[in-house]
């Protein structure tokens, strides 16, 4: 069985709560319907639209272009990076792949600048969680972690967000498991978030130069863009990710992985 | 086909169409510079060598130049053609950052990379959201007033006229009148406000707190040469492709280059030289394809900030160093500084799209004081941020612990959600310090590909920074709560990087006099922000040009004497106008006199 079928198999239905039907796929999820950064390129400077047309046209590589990760691995990390990042509300075509990017950074090494020094480098991280990612599997039930239910997975996934892997102790010992939980959802996060249709997602107005903005206040939209309409997103209702709480990293003045610049 | 003639886009591509040439650089939409060929060779004995054009680099190499001094910048990243090299995407500006490996550690060890060090012509310029708040007269004064963290060897009036320089040169948008610290005004009027910045006016108004709208920050409200204006885009952190916010790229190595200063860039100095008379003799180097040079120069100024700056002067050590060139007073390294930079998060009922105008905008200063009913010495300031969909995710992760549908439920919000930044004055502590990494783990990372010693960092918070920033993040989700936020979160972080090679009064207590010269190596500067025996809760990027303009002078004024002598000359230089780029002086700045 694969993946998907398990989301069909296994989950309630996405249902629309006023009239209770099933809910289809979005081409286009999020609260701004019929916003497209994309259809705006025209308006972007050459190197930014080419820049974001590879980006898009790369991914619809997909997994062909995995370089890093070995098959095994990789597997594992699909499945991973599956549910830190969830798009089953997409439509088939309209998801966007997260492991290539990520694939691609520890391939190439491109690093944020810098590791803490009770981490691996990124490439031993990542190494090192696919084997206990895997071993984990094995250990709670027998079979691959890509193999089980997507809610063991979530199971699996949250002991480790709450820095108290289930299982496979020995290898999550040999690093700082806060730091590595935010060292991989930031680069999905990063890849995902680096998107046009993650930007019509939430609504972002995408590359703006040189037209630039002129309505600054109050949340105003460009007339090219498009003002929200709210309506309620509902994810799968089994499942455990879709809560809000902090993980074992908030109690005290911590650095993340990737922060970008601020003030 | 170039990439310049591909589907041109509906504004008009900008710069000039077809390839660009090599010579030509395009510096924002307007400005064009070509670049001479190399004017020096290695065995020439060049006066200056500058090891980073950066804010401090940028602004000596235009300086020296413009006096008539043979001057070469050494930059370990590329010289950028702003239309070619940048794009108006959050993902693609990884490249403008300093990403090589550091290893960070302590008990809260500092986020490095695209968090505060920068790499290419013109440095973190290039990325700084470019809030250019002055120190307060009371930082230069920081042990003398509260008992904690040191003195400055000059004070707020030696830097002043340099302060007004900068602002111009810049130029400063901001408040007509400015009014902490020395109240002042500023040569270009405020920006119009954004989402982020009405939060910040809101929330400190309904608490009666005043409050700074549209400035200071180093970006054009109205055009100034061959520079435009803002166009309010949101992407200043990414690299400003309009030409409007300053960096040394846009505003001083222009004109650098126009007076024979030389720009070698993707070239890596290894380690300074030193001669068999105590001073050094040059400058070891790799060059972008990896070839070890030595460049003759009768002097060195290395302004590569407050990592890369005491990793190369401890890489340096050779026999009389042996703890690192101008190290005998044992601080070299230590003293780093980073401030407090939570972030605090507030959704609202009503859309904000933070996304739009500049993220630094709007600021107040009214906690920047040590106040006597505070259980802390020094302060803070509450500024705004902006950040972009990939950044704010990150802080979503941070402050919420949000993964997986949770995650994508919260950025469906994003459009709803406004940032406030802290900045918190964390004092100088000995042991927060750059070292050289030893390799100890047994990691082969220890090592860059050049084969040198990459940086340690080590940074702990103490009791005073803690319990700062436990009041500054309370407060600022006060102002946050009083805007009208329906819920209110925050992320731990720090932002800029000061310190590692601080300036003293006496030999014992630093790594350099008040100009930047080495107490141990008379013709061996260092010029940037490592120099900074204490930080304030201002921005540190205007000090540093600043400090950067008034050693230029004091080079001048010194003349050979700094190529021949041991002497240290004390004098205060006078303040030479007449070097700022042209077109500076179209506007004054408003001060109390």
């Amino acid at each position: 069985m694969t993946d998907r079928e398990r989301v069909k198999g296994e989950r309630e239905p996405l249902r629309d709560p006023a009239t209770g039907a099933a809910l289809p796929q979005r081409e286009q999820p999020g609260y701004y319907p019929g916003f497209s950064t994309l259809s705006q390129k025209k308006y972007w400077d050459a190197t930014t639209r080419k820049v974001v047309e590879e980006r898009v046209a790369g991914h619809r590589l997909g997994q062909k272009s995995i370089r890093f990760f070995t098959h095994a691995e990789a597997a594992t990390m699909l499945a991973v990076v599956d549910r830190i990042m969830p798009q089953e509300d997409r439509t088939e075509e309209r998801r966007i792949p997260i492991l290539p990017g990520i694939d691609e950074r520890l391939y190439e090494n491109r690093l944020e600048g810098f590791r803490f020094e009770d981490m691996p480098p990124d490439q031993e991280a990542y190494r090192l969680a696919a084997r206990a990612f895997e071993q984990m599997a094995q250990t709670l039930h027998g079979i691959s972690f890509h193999e089980i239910s997507i809610r063991e997975q979530e199971r699996i996934l949250r002991s480790v967000h709450d820095a108290k892997p289930l299982a496979a102790i020995e290898l999550w010992k040999q690093m700082n498991v806060e730091r590595f939980w935010a060292l991989l959802v930031s680069d999905v996060v990063a890849v995902y978030y680096a998107h046009p249709w993650a930007w019509d997602e939430v609504g972002f107005g995408g590359p703006a130069y040189p037209r630039g903005y002129m309505r600054l206040e109050e949340g105003e939209p460009e007339p090219w863009e498009v003002r929200e309409q709210r309506y309620e997103w509902v994810a799968p209702a089994d499942s455990i990710s879709d809560v809000e709480e902090p993980n074992g990293t908030d109690k005290e003045h911590q650095t993340y992985p990737g922060q970008g610049g601020t003030h | 086909m170039s990439l310049f003639e591909y589907n041109a886009p509906l504004l008009g591509d900008v710069g000039k169409p077809g390839k660009p040439e090599d010579d030509v650089h395009r510096l924002g939409s307007m400005q064009q510079i070509k670049v001479a060929p190399p004017r020096f060779k290695d065995s020439d004995l060049i006066d200056y060598a500058i090891v980073g054009v950066g804010s401090a680099g940028g602004v000596l190499l235009q300086r020296l130049a413009r006096a008539g001094f043979k001057v070469v910048g050494f930059e370990a990243g590329p010289f950028w053609d702003t239309e070619r090299d940048w794009v108006s995407d959050e993902a693609g500006s990884h490249k403008l950052y300093w990403n090589d490996l550091r290893i960070t550690g302590g008990e809260h060890p500092v986020a490095l990379g695209a968090n505060n060090s920068g790499k290419g012509v013109g440095g973190g310029s290039v990325h700084w959201a470019s809030f250019v708040p002055r120190f307060h007269p009371s930082d230069f004064e920081v042990y003398t007033r509260d008992g904690v963290g040191a003195d400055w060897p000059i004070s707020y009036e030696e830097i002043e006229p340099y302060y007004e320089l900068l602002e111009q040169e810049m130029p400063v948008a901001g408040p007509a009148r400015y009014p902490w610290g020395k109240p002042h005004g500023h040569p270009y009027a405020p920006h119009p406000m954004g989402g982020v910045g009405d939060t910040l006016i809101k929330g400190c108004t309904k608490l009666g707190i005043p409050v700074s709208a549209g400035g200071p920050v180093a970006i054009l409200s109205a055009s100034h040469g061959d520079r435009p204006h803002c166009i309010y885009r949101g992407f200043c952190i990414q690299g400003c492709k309009v030409g409007a916010k300053a960096s040394t790229l846009v505003t001083h190595v222009p004109d650098a280059l126009k007076n024979g200063a030389e720009i070698r860039d993707n070239c890596m100095v290894a380690r300074v030289s030193m001669g068999k008379d105590g001073r050094t003799d040059g400058v070891v180097y790799f060059d972008a394809e990896g070839k070890e040079h030595f460049q003759r120069a009768r002097a060195v100024i290395v302004c590569g900030y407050a990592i890369e700056t005491p990793r190369l002067l401890l890489n340096s050590a050779c026999p009389g160093h042996e703890r690192g060139l101008a190290n005998s007073s044992g601080t070299l390294g230590k003293y780093l500084m980073v401030q407090a930079g939570n972030v605090i998060l507030g959704r609202f009922e009503e859309l904000i799209r933070m996304y739009k105008a500049p993220p630094a905008h709007a600021l107040t200063e009214e906690f920047y004081e040590t106040d006597p009913k505070h259980d802390f010495a020094r302060g803070f300031a509450v500024q705004t941020v902006g950040p972009l969909p990939i950044a704010f995710a990150k802080q979503m992760m941070a402050s919420k612990g949000v993964w997986g549908w949770g995650m994508r439920r919260a950025m469906m919000e994003y459009n709803r959600w406004s940032a406030l930044g802290l900045l918190g004055e964390i004092l100088p502590w000995e042991d927060n310090r750059i070292e050289l990494a030893d390799g100890r783990e047994g990691r082969h990372d220890a090592r860059d590909r050049f084969g040198l010693p990459v940086a340690q960092v080590t940074f702990s918070l103490k009791d005073n920074d803690k319990k700062m920033i436990e009041f500054g993040k309370n407060k600022v989700m006060e102002i946050m709560w009083a805007a009208g936020a329906v819920e209110v979160v925050q992320e731990a972080r720090y932002a800029h990087l000061v310190g590692a090679c601080r300036m003293s009064k006496t030999p014992d207590a630093g790594v350099c006099d008040k100009f930047g010269r080495t107490w141990d190596v008379p013709n061996l500067f260092v010029m940037d922000g490592s120099v900074m025996p204490t930080q304030g809760s201002a921005n540190p990027g205007l000090t540093i040009q600043a400090l950067a303009a008034r050693t230029a002078d004091y080079l001048i004024s010194q003349n050979d004497a700094i190529f021949t002598s041991s002497l240290r000359d004390m004098t205060e230089p006078p303040c030479r106008k007449s070097l700022a780029p042209p077109g500076t002086f179209r506007h004054g700045i408003p001060h109390l006199r």
